[in-house]
């Protein structure tokens, strides 16, 4: 007992000292849950979390990575039983791009109850129990495209709006700021806004298509509001002859596609978001809310038009080229 | 003496191999000590044997038809149309209660159409219920107009839910409930007349026919009993989405298929168990939520789970040249 009491200033200070080594040495283990793994949207978000553990890693902050989807793209379920997975695996946070705004709020209500800190990308979640969400203001994306287009046609015109789907919130929203934006032109007249383009590409051109037999003489300028929309649309544009300018066309979402449209004309504007900044500073937001930092509600990753004009400079290259060599592999 | 003895080991065998197989899988994840901690708790099994309710259910319906020398394609879309017609009852001001009948009864009709076409009309069940899963599923986006039907919160959400996620008990109804159906399918597969008649329709459905066993009533019975059983399913998918979606489930007949074929029923008829489908379902479910937990990448788990259907059936071969 007597050596014991002797020695315990002794112990407490090696036992103080090693819990603060095992402290500075502690990784955090964060799972990043995209929507689905083929999509080159979610390799930039992966790519992004990657910059943000690599910067972490320069300050010392070691952090490890679990990038999963569910096993099937889009399965609701199934993302559901990736975050119940990650929640017993007793990862230290999650960030989370949920499929549907309501279906994921069960499991995201379970981790923070086990005390897991959750951060959402990309779409929202009607829950209140996230750290913060971090994704793109798509009225403000939708402003954009209103202005842009309003320049193009010189404050006066015929325009349409080709929309998305019904229930889904982003494009909704696009289409919203789209709208509003418009009325600040009383010369901007609309003359059709009630299409649905769909899911597809099939569907969306088709959509266009029945859109452009109806409208085709009288319109000057259209908006898409997604990848989709803005494919079918300029393709039905390109094939009655529209292409080149002579209908002015501003979509949302750049990929492969609509960047060739683009250098050819046919699209004389792209609103994108930025994945990449939203896989890092969802990173970055979940591991400072562990280092009991503040983290904001809400973290805006911001919207950028890309024209002919702008599409060689090197910070819209990055955009539309995300760096995915450098991270990825 | 000695032939019930080997019929008792080939029974013991039936089950045992499947036990065999869930018990190498969870020693698999176990063996990595970053994944142990984490995986072997009350806490994980609570979450895997919750994840395992959905195919389950439906495996309880599978089995019976899969022994009975049928098939349904129908599953995945049938679990999907009943959480629609739940989710759109319970939004329109039904009772909990109400809301739970219609949803199971759903199911049953929709198997009950099935065995009507392949009783009353004599015609391949594959093909019967390939043309199901189509009218079921697009019904699905019809009453659901195309989109997620959500409904405030309900008591519906409770069946699923995970109360306390950090340990074991207690255990979600939804789980206690299926536990308590394979019970009772055990006892009406393996005890009752019924029974011993779907075996025997399965091994050899004119023989079975000529001994006096009324086949196409047997067959409306098979489908439309296991069509409640999606419908139960569907109930559940339900509860854990907290909202109806006309295009969840998709693909999810052919891990019930799975589940009851690794657990040692031959698709041709005549073999089969519940406890069997019991651990199928459970096998593929520690599957993925060990792959999850160890990292490996989603198409590593593809393979895996492809490979392990694939290993059962071999075994399964073996054990039949042996015993015949």
């Amino acid at each position: 007992m007597k050596t014991l009491r002797r020695h315990l200033p002794v112990l407490l200070t090696l036992l103080v000292a090693m819990s603060a080594w095992a402290a500075a040495d502690k990784t955090y283990r964060i799972a990043v849950i995209p929507k689905g793994a083929t999509h080159e949207f979610w390799k930039s978000v992966h790519a992004g979390a990657i910059k943000a553990q690599r910067e972490l890693a320069a300050q010392g902050v070691k952090v490890e990575i679990f990038w999963k989807g569910p096993l099937k793209e889009d399965d609701r379920d199934q993302q559901i039983q990736v975050v119940e997975n990650f929640m017993t695996r007793r990862v230290d946070g999650i960030v989370l791009a949920p499929l549907d705004s309501q279906a994921l709020v069960a499991p995201v209500v379970n981790a923070t109850k086990v005390g897991i800190p959750v951060v959402i990308i990309d779409s929202d979640l009607k829950s209140d129990k996230q750290i913060s969400f971090v994704a793109t203001d798509n009225y403000q994306g939708g402003c954009l495209a209103a202005e842009h287009l309003a320049r193009l046609l010189g404050g006066r015109g015929n325009v349409i709006l080709l929309r998305y789907a019904v229930g889904s919130a982003s494009t909704e929203q696009r289409e919203a700021g789209f709208l509003d934006t418009l009325k600040k032109y009383p010369d901007l007249k609309l003359i059709s806004a009630d299409q649905y383009g769909g899911a597809t590409r099939e569907t969306a051109y088709q959509a266009s298509q029945n859109l452009l037999n109806r409208y085709g003489r009288d319109v000057q300028g259209v908006f898409a509001p997604n990848e989709t929309t803005t494919i079918g649309m300029t393709k039905a544009l390109r094939d009655l002859g529209k292409g080149g300018g002579r209908v002015k066309m501003v979509g949302f979402d750049a990929n492969a596609q609509s960047l060739a449209d683009l250098k050819q004309n046919d699209i004389q504007g792209i609103v994108v978001q930025n994945p990449f900044r939203m896989g890092y500073e969802g990173t970055l937001a979940v591991i400072q809310h562990l280092q009991g930092r503040p983290v904001p509600k809400r973290i805006d990753t911001g919207v950028t038009l890309v024209t002919l004009e702008n599409l060689e400079q090197p910070a819209i290259q990055a955009l539309v080229h995300p760096p995915l060599d450098q991270y990825l592999n | 003496m000695v032939r019930g003895g080997k019929a008792g080991l080939v029974r013991v065998w039936n089950v045992f191999g499947p036990l065999l197989g869930l018990l190498f899988v969870v020693a698999v994840f176990s063996a990595n000590p970053d994944v142990r901690p984490y995986f072997l708790t009350g806490a994980n099994f609570k979450i895997i044997l919750t994840q395992t309710v959905i195919v389950a259910l439906c495996a309880l319906g599978m089995t019976m038809i899969i022994v009975s020398g049928g098939i349904d394609l129908s599953v995945g879309s049938a679990v999907a149309l009943t959480s629609v017609v739940g989710a759109t009852a319970v939004l329109k001001g039904a009772s909990p209660a109400l809301a739970v009948v219609l949803t199971v009864a759903t199911g049953g009709l929709l198997g009950l159409l099935n065995g009507a076409a392949i009783a009353g009309l004599n015609m391949l069940p594959f093909i019967v219920t390939l043309g199901m899963m189509g009218v079921a599923r697009g019904s699905a986006k019809w009453l659901g107009g195309n989109q997620t039907v959500n409904y405030p919160d309900s008591p519906v959400n409770r069946l699923m839910a995970l109360e306390a996620p950090d340990k074991l008990l207690p255990l979600p109804i939804g789980v206690w409930l299926a536990v308590a159906l394979a019970v009772l399918m055990a006892v009406v597969m393996g005890q009752t007349v019924f029974g011993r008649h779907l075996f025997a329709i399965g091994a050899n459905e004119t023989a079975a026919r000529l001994s006096g066993i009324r086949v196409r009533r047997c067959k409306l019975a098979v489908y439309a009993l296991a069509g409640l059983f999606f419908g139960v399913g569907g109930l559940m998918q339900l509860s854990r989405l907290t909202q109806g979606d006309p295009t969840v489930a998709i693909g999810l007949e052919l891990d019930v298929i799975a589940a009851v074929v690794i657990g040692g029923a031959s698709l041709s008829g005549g073999s089969g168990s519940v406890a069997g489908s019991m651990i199928g379902a459970l096998i593929m479910a520690v599957l993925r939520n060990g792959s999850n937990q160890s990292g490996w990448p989603t198409y590593m788990q593809e393979i895996i789970i492809g490979i392990v259907i694939i290993l059962a059936v071999a075994v399964d071969r073996l054990r039949q040249r042996r015993t015949a």
